[in-house]
């Protein structure tokens, strides 16, 4: 976390260039548009986060209009399944929404003597969800871990159980709190209770659901339910609390500015692993593809699905990164 | 007794309709053009869309109303729906220009058409007269690309294959091998060649695509333009009368059944799924009547009847308790690793370390289900073969026909109408199965159908969509489940329909043969 509250530090400049339309993200206009060029067929297959499920499926969506010879098949069971498959070559991008760890990086640079590159393609905002009628107005990390974890590691004085709690009046007062959350093979489940519960445990009553989508739907059916879903699965239904990193400091919405100035506490890349060798270039196919993924193209399919796209700053430094013009 | 009995049969029906009503209720409206409802609030903003529901809630403690706009815009709002609260309207029009345009990216659009542009110039002819045409364009370069530029780059794919092939049995070092290459070469470059000009006729069609435009006005006037050809299908909302209405309804449908999906299977039509799922049915059918039948046969009228049969018997019936998805697990272990694995070794060695049996397939996918439904066929043939009356194999006996002639002639004929139930049965558990589809074949995107042009035209081996993996998809993992939830209902029944469809044509013919054979008595 604290890698990518540094680097979004440096980002605050690029937030104020974004212009201030009503409600809907925009890309960056200085983000080049795509170029498409020749010879370019084969196939290509991801393995990974489902997260990005969605994502990949549009990405190749598009890239398969500028090149229709081209088939990518899109299989994400789990950010975990990335880097095995990385190593045994069986896809040729890994969509992670969680950066490798430490022995998933030693085990790909065990067989290839090099480690794999890393494109941060686009932002996701962890974001926790209340009914549209829900009065509360923002919650510290530390409340965040007392309602969903019984072990309070945030350092929470007493566990949350009702509105009440919260400090909610009126008929909340005395309603428990209904929990919604991902099942644990989802990489949203791993990176919530790492970031969000300070690695303590989930309450055994939050209900676990299949998919986001299910999460916000449980939510927008249930009066006092509270449940966490990326941002991009957002409803009319639901609203998205405000979040503070700590007691007494300001509490921040989950929209574009809070992210890349990295005001908002559960903010995170959306990752795609890629082999390649450190000073050599990158085959055609896979070189297009990052170059579409990176491009003003690949960034509106980006919003499409509801995720935020990188500014300029990070796309130049992802290119330069691959070698890419 | 009568009463309980009686009254169990009156609340399980009531349940099955009242679900059975619910999916056809909201399935069927779907597709029905809603009218488009301009609000002003108190503030002055306005909002076009379609009322997609209300409710009553407490506002600052007193009873209130509200309503839910499918707003649509999603590229210019960044969101498809809003709620209002009736304490902030000040009006509500129903503009009679406003139009739904059903776009082929972005989702809906509501609005006003401003002007038809052809060359960023407004030109003179309507929305109406240009978008056949370019609907027409749109089709053609789409069937360019999948038809004629997917021949050539099937061509080549060939061509490294075959190389490989010959690398695979002769070494690199062989005269067959390079003069392989040579000859491989000379053909590739001619392919290219050939693919350049496809290119260019591509984009010239894209070129000339993109001159007719039409500019769109949302209702706080912000435009957008739209290229026509990217237009699914346009119309005046407020302003159809019913048999326009009904047009619109039916076009819908038939995009719904013939198309593929768009968007990440949120929009767009069906097709592919239906077609996965009737084909696994049909698969899993001829898989499982046969051995389902022979089983029981063995059971019945072979075997020496005890405690070893009788376990049997036990074993099989507990077969059919086994949560579908140890099913799944084991066809994955067993069918695409284990068989479909060697399959690879032995037919495929040029395409490893892609698998082409070995991994998820509708060949696969329907031999798992054939396991899971075989306990059903078998029970019920076994209840068919009993129901034969012994004075019919004793008359058989007594006429000198041996054992197998009198089930071949006698025993299977009359038992014909019982088997056909069981595998009726068989399909429909089948059909609407899910779970242990998704290890062993079912993708959320499939490109390609299991059936094409290209020999040996039934492709076994490849991924395929079903419908009941596409309502999961559809209801828990599409980030806009609002729009989502309407199109479960309409995606539940039309597996329903389905199902019925293939039982009924199974009844049908199981009556046919039942008429046959009460006629052929005596």
């Amino acid at each position: 976390m604290k890698t990518l509250t540094t680097l979004l530090a440096g980002l605050a400049l690029a937030s104020q260039l974004t212009p201030a339309h009503a409600g809907a993200v925009q890309v960056d206009p200085a983000i080049p548009a795509y170029t498409a060029t020749s010879g370019v067929s084969g196939n290509l297959k991801s393995i990974g986060s489902d997260t990005m499920n969605n994502l990949m499926t549009l990405w190749g969506e598009g890239f398969c209009k500028s090149y229709p010879n081209v088939k990518l098949e899109v299989e994400g069971k789990g950010s975990a399944t990335a880097p095995a498959a990385l190593v045994a070559g069986t896809a040729q991008f890994g969509p992670m929404s969680r950066p490798m760890k430490d022995t998933e990086l030693d085990a790909f640079e065990k067989k290839f003597g090099y480690k794999p590159a890393a494109v941060r393609t686009s932002f996701d905002a962890l974001a926790v969800y209340v009914h549209k009628d829900n009065p509360l107005k923002s919650l510290t990390m530390q409340q965040v871990d007392a309602i969903f974890s019984k072990t309070r590691r945030g350092g929470y004085a007493k566990d949350i159980k009702t509105w009440g709690d919260l400090g909610l009046e009126g008929e909340w007062a005395d309603k428990p709190i209904s929990l919604y959350g991902r099942n644990s093979a989802s990489g949203t489940y791993g990176y919530f209770k790492e970031h969000a519960l300070f690695k303590g445990d989930y309450k055994d009553e939050v209900k676990e659901q299949p998919g986001s989508s299910s999460v916000v739907q449980g939510v927008a059916s249930d009066k006092f339910a509270m449940g966490y879903s990326g941002i991009g699965y957002k409803t009319a239904d639901v609203r998205a609390v405000p979040l503070a990193n700590k007691a007494g400091e300001t509490a921040y919405e989950a929209d574009m500015d809070n992210v890349y100035s990295g005001d908002y506490p559960l903010a995170r890349f959306l990752l795609l692993y890629v082999n390649k060798k450190t000073g050599e270039k990158l085959d055609p196919l896979r070189g297009e593809f990052l170059s579409f993924v990176l491009s003003k193209e690949g960034q509106e399919v980006v919003i499409k699905d509801g995720y935020l796209p990188v500014p300029n700053s990070i796309i130049q430094e992802e290119k330069r990164k691959l070698g890419l013009k | 007794m009568v009463w309980l009995t009686g009254g169990g049969l009156v609340l399980a029906t009531l349940m099955i309709a009242g679900l059975l009503l619910l999916v056809v209720f909201n399935g069927t409206l779907t597709f029905w053009p809603k009218k488009l409802t301009q609000i002003t609030t108190h503030a002055g903003m306005k909002y076009l869309g379609e009322v997609s529901r209300s409710e009553a809630y407490q506002h600052d403690g007193k009873p209130a109303h509200r309503q839910l706009l499918r707003t649509a815009n999603f590229d210019l709002f960044g969101d498809h729906f809003k709620w209002i609260s009736r304490h902030d309207v000040a009006r509500i029009d129903y503009p009679a220009e406003a139009w739904t345009v059903e776009r082929q990216e972005w989702g809906l659009f509501v609005g006003f058409l401003k002007e038809v542009r052809i060359d960023g110039q407004p030109v003179s002819q309507t929305f109406a007269e240009l978008h056949g045409p370019a609907r027409q364009r749109f089709h053609q370069l789409k069937s360019m690309e999948k038809n004629e530029i997917g021949e050539v780059n099937r061509a080549i794919e060939e061509l490294r294959l075959d190389l490989r092939r010959i690398e695979l049995k002769r070494g690199k070092e062989s005269p067959e091998y390079i003069r392989a290459v040579a000859e491989t070469t000379k053909r590739e470059t001619e392919l290219q060649a050939e693919y350049a000009k496809l290119g260019a006729e591509v984009t010239r069609l894209r070129a000339e695509d993109a001159r007719y435009t039409v500019v769109l006005a949302e209702v706080n006037g912000q435009t957008k333009e739209q290229k026509i050809s990217e237009i699914v299908r346009a119309y005046p909302a407020n302003h159809l009368n019913l048999l326009q209405q009904i047009g619109v309804y039916a076009s819908r449908w038939w995009e719904f059944l013939t198309d593929e999906p768009r968007e990440a299977n949120t929009e767009g039509g069906v097709l592919p799924a239906i077609f996965g799922t009737v084909m696994m049915t049909l698969i899993m059918s001829l898989a499982v009547a046969p051995f389902g039948v022979v089983a029981a046969l063995y059971l019945r009228e072979y075997a020496k009847q005890g405690p070893l049969l009788s376990a049997v018997r036990i074993a099989v019936n507990n077969l059919a308790g086994v949560p579908s998805i140890v099913f799944g697990v084991f066809g994955l272990g067993f069918f695409c690793y284990v068989v479909g694995g060697g399959i690879d070794q032995m037919f495929f060695p040029e395409k490893l370390p892609t698998p082409t049996y070995g991994t998820g397939g509708i060949i696969w996918a329907s031999l798992t289900l054939a396991l899971l439904t075989v306990p059903v066929v078998i029970v019920a043939t076994e209840e068919a073969l009993a129901a034969v009356p012994g004075s019919m194999r004793e008359g058989s006996y007594a006429c000198g026909a041996s054992k197998w002639q009198t089930i071949r002639r006698i025993v299977l004929p009359r038992a014909m109408p019982g088997v056909m139930t069981g595998l009726i049965l068989a399909m429909a558990r089948g059909a609407g199965e899910v779970a242990p589809l998704m290890i062993t074949g079912v993708v959320k995107l499939a490109p390609e159908l299991p059936v094409d042009g290209h020999a040996p035209f039934l492709h076994l081996s490849r991924s395929f969509m079903h419908l009941g993996f596409h309502i999961y998809d559809v209801g828990f993992q599409s980030p806009n489940s609002e729009a989502g939830k309407p199109m479960v209902y309409t995606t539940t029944l039309l597996l329903i329909g389905l199902i019925a469809l293939l039982n009924l044509s199974a009844i049908y013919i199981r009556n046919r043969l039942k008429k046959r054979y009460v006629g052929a008595q005596f």
